[in-house]
Formats: structure tokens, C-alpha cells, sequence
């Protein structure tokens, strides 16, 4: 049976949040996706909406929408997120320092951290006006 | 995101179901850090499927507050996906976490 393949647009708000999670989590089960890499999966697409929503959203060039794929390769998940804001490059933020004492960490800069360590490959490209970021995941 | 909490003794128990997530953490901080004015606090986290970073922020908070008024903040009972993001996080190094609410009232 072929994997259905996950797409979802939406406007870059925090607002549209609970109901991408919704779609991502009933595209999981119906792909059957293990539960690790179904919740993997959510955190990145929330993380880099989030993103996008609070960075790449707003003003003049700001994005109008952020689309999600999702779709189930042999023994990967490919992620595709891609909106029409200004360039913006998530993954050029440098990583916060984990190791840091109670009082010396910062509260932010944990999204893209996570979304770096919860795939297996992450890319940014700039195409034809818009940020398309590519994931891979492993089923774990 | 429903938070209800109870007393035992000195201190509150919040217990959160839900999802912990961009949308859902402004309300659950408030709730949080509001009753962390009143003194110690154990949040538990069993029923909480799904956290994000924007859920990880509130905790740093709420952990922060909790030292500089000198009151205790913990979490217990998180389920294995949200562990794994304590831990990419370092918060497990952090945040004070035990495996059950019993053993978070045993140490609060």
C-alpha cells in the first residue's frame, strides 16, 4: 500500500499551530509511523512554523503562508518546509550552550537546536523567492 | 492544555494534560508561575503527550523564579518522548525531575 504523503499550507501564525499538530499526528498514524519519529516529526514541523511565524511573518516581504510535505521514503521520512518571507536562514543560528548552570541559560534559542538534533539531515536553500528547508528523518 | 492543581501540604501539585506547545504555553506559564508565588511547586507532566521548545521555556522559568525566591520547582512523571527532549536540552541537568509524583512530594 503506498504511503499517503502529507500536505499541509497555512498561514505563518502561532495561531495555526494546534491544528497543523492535529494534521501531523493523523497523517502519522495513518502512515503508521513509530511513535518516536511520529513525535519527532511534530516537534519540527511546530519548531520551524514557529519560526517562521515569529521571525519570517509580518512587514513588508513578510511570508504569506508556510507549507509542509511530509512523505514516507523506504526507511526515512523526507520533511519539506518552504514559505515566501523574506530569506531567512534558521539553520545559521548558532547552537545554545546545553551544558550551561541553571542561571546562566537563556530562555529561547531552543527550537532550531531541537530540530537539529531530532533529524537525521537538515539543508536550507533560497528557490525562486522562497526558504525551503529540507529534513530527513530516521524511523526510530 | 488543563492544568489542576491541589495541595499537599506545603506545596502545589499542577498536574498538566495536554499538549505543551507554542499555542498552549503563554496560559500554562502564567498558571505556573503564578503559583509559584505561594510557594513550592511540583508540576506533573504524565499527562502531557507532546512538549515543544516553547513548552521547555516555561519550565526554564518557572525554575528560575523558583531559585531566586528560594522556593522549590520540580517535574515529575514525564513521559519518554518528553524526556528525550529534556535531554537534548541539557534541562535534565537543570530541572529537577522525578520518575513519580510520589517520589516528587517525598523530595519537594
Amino acid at each position: 500500500m503506498p504511503s499517503p504523503t502529507l500536505v499541509i499550507r497555512l498561514e505563518p501564525s502561532v495561531a495555526a499551530v494546534p491544528d497543523m499538530l492535529d494534521r501531523v499526528e493523523a497523517y502519522a498514524e495513518a502512515s503508521e509511523l513509530p511513535p518516536k519519529t511520529a513525535y519527532r516529526l511534530a516537534v519540527v514541523c511546530e519548531e520551524l512554523v514557529a519560526n517562521v511565524a515569529m521571525h519570517g511573518a509580518g512587514g513588508e516581504d513578510g511570508a504569506t503562508y508556510v507549507e509542509i510535505r511530509a512523505e514516507r521514503e523506504a526507511d526515512r521520512l523526507r520533511l519539506s518546509v518552504e514559505d515566501d518571507g523574506r530569506p531567512f536562514d534558521p539553520l545559521a543560528a548558532a547552537a545554545p550552550d546545553v551544558s550551561l548552570a541553571l542561571d546562566d541559560r537563556d530562555i529561547g534559542g531552543l527550537g532550531i537546536h531541537f530540530v537539529r538534533s531530532l533529524v537525521q539531515e537538515i539543508a536550507y536553500e533560497r528557490r525562486e523567492g522562497r526558504n525551503c528547508l529540507t529534513a530527513l528523518f530516521e524511523m526510530v | 492544555m488543563q492544568i489542576t492543581t491541589f495541595k499537599s501540604g506545603d506545596v502545589t501539585v499542577a498536574v498538566l494534560d495536554g499538549r505543551l506547545d507554542t499555542a498552549t504555553a503563554a496560559e500554562a506559564e502564567q498558571q505556573l508561575l503564578g503559583l509559584l508565588q505561594e510557594g513550592a511547586v511540583v508540576a506533573d507532566l504524565e499527562g502531557v503527550r507532546y512538549m515543544s521548545s516553547a513548552g521547555l521555556r516555561l519550565l526554564l522559568k518557572a525554575a528560575k523564579l523558583g531559585k531566586g525566591k528560594g522556593v522549590k520547582f520540580s517535574v515529575c512523571a514525564s513521559q519518554p518522548a518528553v524526556r528525550e527532549v529534556f535531554e537534548i536540552s541539557g534541562f535534565n541537568k537543570i530541572i529537577t525531575a522525578f520518575g513519580t509524583r510520589a517520589e516528587a512530594l517525598a523530595g519537594s
